[in-house]
């Protein structure tokens, strides 16, 4: 029996149109703006000042706080100016504008293609670097890895899960990691097993996926018939179901655990990083480069197959400047997704720049995307059916629309994941997860508060 | 690209709609529809032209003139009561009593309530019951009319029936009835229970396109069978076997097309198994110890109004809790 996740979840269609093309390099423009805020946290802090030289994987934004990281110049030249410009919804945030000047990177990064494989001993030395290379979780909420990778006294890893899921429609750039540097993802894995103290690591991948199961067990073999420190590592086929990239749904799939309410993934032993968070670590332990590289996915129904591309970009880009590049935003196409389209934000201006976590540019037409009329909740289960975290999105809903905080807090409107699960399966249209969102963030608030008197 | 679009997430959304749900429910119901009018010929069609007809009237003028709501004529709910409540009546029935029970569906039973989402009793169940007890000489009238097609096994039948039979005469009154016949031409009754095979065939399509969830079904199915199983093993010549319960007496129809009406059925699988084991249960009960001969009906009718109980203890498994 192939392992899944124990409660809901949807079968929306694939739709991997992309999984075929090859990761090709974005070629640098003649600008780039570099967010202060590309991780969970707090924004980090600009140490560069107008008119200085920088050089590709400098450091030119520090960590201001804990819950924060370093950010890197992904471009040489000079910085032309520092202040606010519109992210990719529309709100305004720090961003350090370059104007580049050739592509010098900074010493000690080795740009080849060897295959690091021997592990540096000094785990201390593994997360300094870790955090000195700005690496955050890739796999959406772009939480600082390192702080992961430290679980709290008292606590201890029993197992390191490798998300290869990517159970989000569309999306494919995982699956080409997955597939052209499956090596190096392995390695990282193996750094991650280690600094957590040797615990198991299991890359999980949905069984829609048979060559990068293929690839990933491969490389692992290799690997640890040829180097040390690769023991404890395996691939397991997990049954495609969504969502099954959810932290606490591949803890579930994968261990049989299941994350208390308000619960962090450590307290059942689990630490869990994405495969893309996995080749951060490796070229950032292996290969001392900073996370100023990513790969995104540029799809949608309505792009003829040669418009589709899997884009290794830096950050900083304007979405508008590889929009172009890949042939232009098509006819059809009424909504732009920056992530998948069951999680991801729907960009409301092209000219934000791409950060550490982006993933995808996805076009989606009226047809697909614009929802139909809302009408009267026919009590027919589905959301609740579909509904991963086990809790009754009409029920909610319902106590939403009536302010009742109490019976919002009784029923758990806290542990919605946001994965749109019930939004997605309502025949009746209803805004769902518009609507549980709110009280979610409201019901968050109110037990915050609570823990504070 | 004119303008583009931002809205939250999830940006993409089912193709099924309440609607294409219940216009599943119609094409599950059409082999029954089929095999009725096969069988009972013109004044079967009648009966359901009317009904679907009055029933579809009724929810337009009603919801544009008197509750000056959205109409909610396009979303098929009414065809589905209309289809429901023909088939739960003899095909003699005449026009104007057949109108009276899509009246009282859903004019009163629906849309009172505040209409499709919001009634507590199953509509079509609610026209029959009314019906029954207004009308109970035209409702038990199982004389056959032409029909397009004859059978032996149903013309041999006519006038009363199983169930009508065993109330009468008792057990000895059904020996010699074949059960395998049964399955695809059932006896008497309402012009939907026909044919057993046409029912589950409606029922392995609603499965298949994940219209319903089994257990509200199977559990009725389960409790029938254990129920009269023990009685019949206790008594053989008092009490009707399981498999005559199963295939008479609108045990299909309802367990299959009623009891999962989603409006008025439990939202949780749990809450279904409960739901599902009373109205098996009360149907027992009221066929060996009640004053009417069949009680599918009055079982669901009774375990519609336990539902929001039912709600309110059984929830899913949340996770982590
Ligand atoms: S968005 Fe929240 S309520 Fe809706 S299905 Fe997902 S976890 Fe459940
Ligand atoms: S899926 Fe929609 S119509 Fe069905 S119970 Fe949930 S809210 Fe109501």
């Amino acid at each position: 029996m192939m392992k899944t996740f124990s409660i809901g979840g949807i079968h929306p269609c694939d739709s991997k149109i992309s999984k075929d093309c090859r990761i090709e390099v974005l070629p640098v423009p003649s600008k780039v703006f570099i967010s202060v805020a590309q991780h969970l946290g707090a924004p980090a802090t600009p140490v560069v000042k107008v008119g200085d030289q920088v050089k590709v994987g400098q450091v030119i934004a520090e960590p201001a706080g804990f819950i924060s990281a370093y950010v890197h110049s992904s471009v040489s030249g000079t910085v032309k100016s520092i202040g606010p410009r519109k992210d990719l919804a529309g709100n305004n945030m720090t961003h350090i504008e370059i104007d580049v000047e050739g592509d010098e990177w900074v010493e000690g990064a080795d740009l080849t293609d060897t295959l690091v494989t021997a592990i540096p001993e000094d785990n201390k030395e593994i997360l300094d670097r870790i955090k000195m290379c700005g690496v955050v979780g890739l796999g959406g909420a772009t939480f600082p890895a390192h702080v992961k990778l430290c679980p709290p006294p008292g606590k201890k890893a029993d197992c390191l899960i490798l998300n290869g899921a990517e159970c989000e429609p569309y999306l494919t750039s995982d699956y080409r990691i997955m597939l052209e540097r499956s090596k190096e993802i392995v390695v990282g894995a193996a750094i991650m097993k280690q600094v957590l103290g040797g615990c198991p690591a299991v890359i999980g991948i949905e069984e829609n996926k048979p060559e990068a199961i293929k690839a990933m067990t491969a490389a692992v073999s290799e690997l640890q018939a040829t180097a040390k420190g690769y023991d404890g590592i395996s691939v397991m086929t997990l049954r495609k179901k969504y969502p099954q990239g959810g932290e606490k749904q591949l803890i579930d799939a994968v261990m049989g655990r299941q994350v208390k309410s308000m619960g962090l993934p450590i307290d059942v032993g689990a630490v869990v990083q994405n495969v893309a968070t996995s080749l951060a670590v490796y070229e950032a332990v292996q290969k001392n480069i900073p996370l100023v590289t990513n790969v995104m996915t540029i799809t949608g129904d309505c792009l003829p197959m040669e418009k589709q591309h899997n884009y290794k970009f830096r950050i900083g880009m304007p979405l508008s400047y590889i929009a172009e590049y890949a042939g232009g935003v098509p006819e059809e196409a009424v909504k732009i997704i920056s992530g998948g389209p069951m999680m991801g934000k729907a960009i409301a201006n092209l000219d934000a720049t791409t950060v550490k976590g982006s993933s995808s540019l996805l076009y989606l037409t009226a047809e697909q995307t614009v929802r139909g009329v809302e009408s009267a909740c026919i009590r027919c289960g589905k959301c609740a059916e579909a509904c991963p975290m086990g809790l009754e999105p009409f029920l909610l809903n319902k106590y939403a629309r009536n302010n009742m905080m109490d019976e919002l807090e009784e029923n758990a409107v806290q542990d919605c994941i946001e994965c749109g699960c019930c939004l997605y399966s309502c025949p009746a249209n209803i805004p769902l997860l518009d609507i549980i969102r709110l009280a979610k963030g409201d019901v968050i608030r109110i037990i915050r508060g609570r823990g504070q008197k | 690209m004119n303008k583009i679009l931002v809205s939250p997430s999830p940006h993409l959304h089912t193709k099924t709609s309440t609607k294409s749900l219940m216009r599943d429910v119609v094409i599950a119901l059409l082999p029954a529809v089929v095999v009725s009018v096969l069988f009972y010929g013109w004044s079967e069609l009648l009966v359901l032209g009317v009904s679907v007809a009055s029933c579809m009237l009724l929810e337009f003028l009603i919801t544009k003139y008197m509750l000056k709501k959205p109409c909610t004529l396009g979303d098929w709910s009414a065809v589905v009561t209309g289809v429901l409540l023909a088939l739960n009546l003899p095909a003699t029935t005449p026009w104007w009593v057949v109108f009276i029970g899509a009246v009282v569906a859903v004019g009163v039973a629906k849309l009172t309530f505040g209409g499709l989402g919001q009634n507590v009793f199953n509509p079509a169940i609610a026209g029959r019951v009314f019906l029954l007890i207004s009308f109970p000489t035209y409702m038990t009238d199982w004389t056959k009319p032409a029909g397009f097609i004859s059978n032996a096994a149903v013309d041999a039948y006519t006038g009363a029936t199983p169930l009508g039979l065993v109330g009468e005469g008792g057990v000895e009154a059904i020996k010699g009835l074949d059960y395998l016949d049964m399955l695809f031409w059932n006896i008497g009754g309402s012009a939907g229970e026909l044919s057993a095979i046409a029912l589950l065939l409606g029922f392995a399509y609603l499965l298949v396109r994940r219209v319903i969830r089994p257990y509200i079904t199977l559990s009725i199915w389960g409790t029938v069978a254990v129920f009269s199983g023990i009685f019949w093993l206790i008594n053989p010549e008092v009490y009707t076997d399981p498999a005559f319960n199963l295939l008479t007496g609108g045990l299909l129809l309802g367990s299959i097309f009623m009891a999962t009406d989603y409006v008025t059925s439990p939202m949780s699988n749990m809450g279904g198994v409960i739901f599902g084991v009373g109205i098996g249960l009360l149907t027992m009960l009221i066929r060996y110890f009640g004053a009417y001969p069949e009680g599918v009906s009055f079982a669901i009718l009774i375990m519609n109004s336990v539902v929001p109980l039912i709600n309110k203890w059984c929830h899913a498994k949340k996770y982590g809790r």
